[in-house]
């Protein structure tokens, strides 16, 4: 069989990203122009910032994963492109590149879903095997999802609040974390003990998450705790917050497995590169008999190489754009 | 000598294919909200029009600013990503610029983009569009002060400013602009970046 090789973009954030991928499965090459640097200076992404240094950027991330693939446009098969969801401004200049690109070598556009991206992450990985639940745990999502196959979609649950990373981000804000908070809250917990006693989001029938009231608890017992003069012991609560916020995510993922009798989990998203959620979710499949698929650090924050192995297993299905293709700043998972 | 003009700073995508100085194939058209949709497609069929194939070309000119920041990012980029796969080079130019060349009168240019709550995005160009004063990002008032020692200004824009000066519409002359710029070699594709003559709130309020 003759090899596929996508060449895949994303620009849909902070990250300008270019990748090859060859069959889905093996990343040829990467380059990511990353604009955390930038964006720190005001505590979080500023969205003309970002589409400001997306043009800066674009055609020499390109450039520089052909060069470190030694490889040029002629030699791969397709290009894949994130429309959607994301920063609009962001998410265009990506596009138009795409676009442009698949005009001047003839070559077929695929057009991919950010969270089908991040969840096609673990392909780099290992190879998807059906039926599984995929958990994504991102910026701005937090969702079960059932796939039976191959972009075979069924959306469980999600958050009906603030989406897990967004949470940890702000909660990390008010504890006087640098941005982006989530790695840096992630750490300052395993230095302390969950001592402190926080609400249970959301514990029902559903597969929905929610983080808000969380969040809110947080938020009050730092600025109550701050108005009686008492020192607040900022590693234990974090290890509050992350106990609380893990548990919640591991049980409704848990009983999803249970309810729909499948023994295949993914985890996707940024998030996935918190270490109390790893433990927590490598301990329950353990327990439970699931198989797991963690993909590594890099693969779990917004790259490239995500959309290109999504957008092989697109290709294979046929799925294609015209020039028309739009960005979109929100649309559901397909 | 096969030249490519783009300009998308504004509601309207202006684009033309220049071939030893004859406009081949051109349009004029206002997009609302459809750019980022329609742009790459119309510049397509411009190639299909002129019966050639981007490989043909030998320059592109695209204007980077100011004006509709999302617009000019659509435009560079598209003009970018051509560039960088034909490696050749980009003339990029201002659509102030542009508006003064295309203007045929004996007075002095004021060309005008509405930038809202009183500021322009302005510049002033004599009757040879020589630059008298910058392209800015500027208050209104300031401009007219700035320009009220010249006698004889004719105002360009497509914008329902209220001023009291002779006025003009803008409708580009896209040979013109490209003649204009014949001498031009360019830059890199790679150093092609908009002019936005105004920083981000953001940085304003960090104070950057
Ligand atoms: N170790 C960690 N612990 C907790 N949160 C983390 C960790 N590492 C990264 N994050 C969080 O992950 C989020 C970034 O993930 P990602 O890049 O997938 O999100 P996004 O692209 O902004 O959102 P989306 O993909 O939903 O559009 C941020 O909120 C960040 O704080
Ligand atoms: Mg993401």
């Amino acid at each position: 069989m003759k090899d596929i090789y996508i060449l895949g973009i994303e620009s849909s954030c902070d990250e300008t990203s270019c990748s090859i991928v060859k069959n889905g499965r093996e990343e040829l090459s990467t380059s990511t122009s990353s604009q955390i640097d930038i964006h720190e200076n005001f505590g979080g992404v500023v969205p003309e910032i970002a589409s400001r240094e997306h043009v800066k950027n674009i055609t020499l991330v390109i450039e520089d994963c052909l060069k470190k693939a030694n490889m040029k446009i002629d030699d791969v098969t397709a290009i894949s492109i994130t429309y959607g969801p994301g920063l609009i401004g962001s998410l265009l200049v990506g596009m138009q590149a795409a676009k442009t690109l698949s005009y001047i070598y003839n070559k077929p556009l695929v057009p991919v879903h950010h969270i089908a991206g991040h969840i096609y992450a673990n392909s780099l990985v290992e190879e998807l095997k059906f039926p599984l639940i995929a958990l994504v745990v991102s910026g701005g999502h937090t969702e079960l999802i059932k796939m039976k196959d191959h972009f075979n979609f069924e959306k469980l649950g999600g958050t009906l609040d603030d989406a897990i990373g967004e949470c940890y981000d702000k909660v990390a804000r008010v504890m006087g974390l640098p941005y982006p908070g989530g790695p840096k809250l992630d750490k300052l917990s395993k230095e302390g003990k969950p001592t402190y006693k926080l609400p249970i989001p959301l514990n029902d029938d559903s597969y929905n998450f929610s983080f808000s009231g969380l969040k809110s608890a947080v938020i009050n017992l730092n600025h109550n705790e701050e108005q009686k003069g008492k020192e607040i012991n900022k590693a234990d609560l974090a290890a509050s917050f992350q106990k609380v916020a893990v548990t919640s995510i591991v049980s409704k993922t848990k009983k999803a497995l249970k309810d729909y009798n499948i023994n295949n989990l993914i985890v996707a998203g940024g998030v996935a590169a918190n270490s109390g959620l790893r433990e927590a979710l490598i301990d329950m499949c353990k327990e439970n008999n699931i198989h797991l698929s963690i993909p590594p650090l890099k693969y779990c924050t917004d790259n490239a190489a995500m959309i290109a192995a999504a957008g092989y297993y697109a290709y294979k299905l046929g799925r294609r754009a015209d020039y028309h293709l739009n960005s979109l700043s929100t649309t559901s998972l397909q | 000598m096969k030249t490519l003009y783009i300009d998308t700073s504004s509601d309207y995508l202006y684009s033309g294919i220049v071939i030893n100085d004859k406009l081949v194939s051109s349009i004029k058209k206002k997009y609302e909200k459809d750019l980022s949709k329609e742009a790459l497609p119309q510049v397509i069929e411009l190639f299909n029009k002129a019966n050639i194939i981007p490989k043909d070309l030998d320059k592109i000119i695209v204007v980077n600013g100011p004006g509709s920041f999302t617009g000019i990012r659509i435009g560079i980029t598209i003009a970018k990503t051509i560039a960088w796969a034909l490696n050749i080079n980009i003339t990029p130019i201002s659509g102030l610029t542009a508006m003064a060349i295309s203007c045929n009168t004996n007075t002095y240019k004021m060309p005008l983009i509405d930038a809202r709550r009183g500021y322009v995005y302005g510049a002033i160009y004599d009757k040879d569009n020589n630059e008298v004063i910058e392209d800015s990002h500027i208050n209104l008032q300031n401009l007219l002060n700035k320009s009220k020692d010249l006698d004889n200004v004719t105002v360009i824009t497509n914008n329902d400013i209220d001023i009291n000066l002779k006025k003009e519409n803008y409708n580009p002359d896209i040979l013109k602009i490209v003649n204009y710029f014949e001498k031009s070699d360019g830059v890199n594709p790679h150093l092609v970046n908009p002019i936005y003559l105004k920083k981000t709130e953001a940085e304003e309020k960090a104070g950057l």
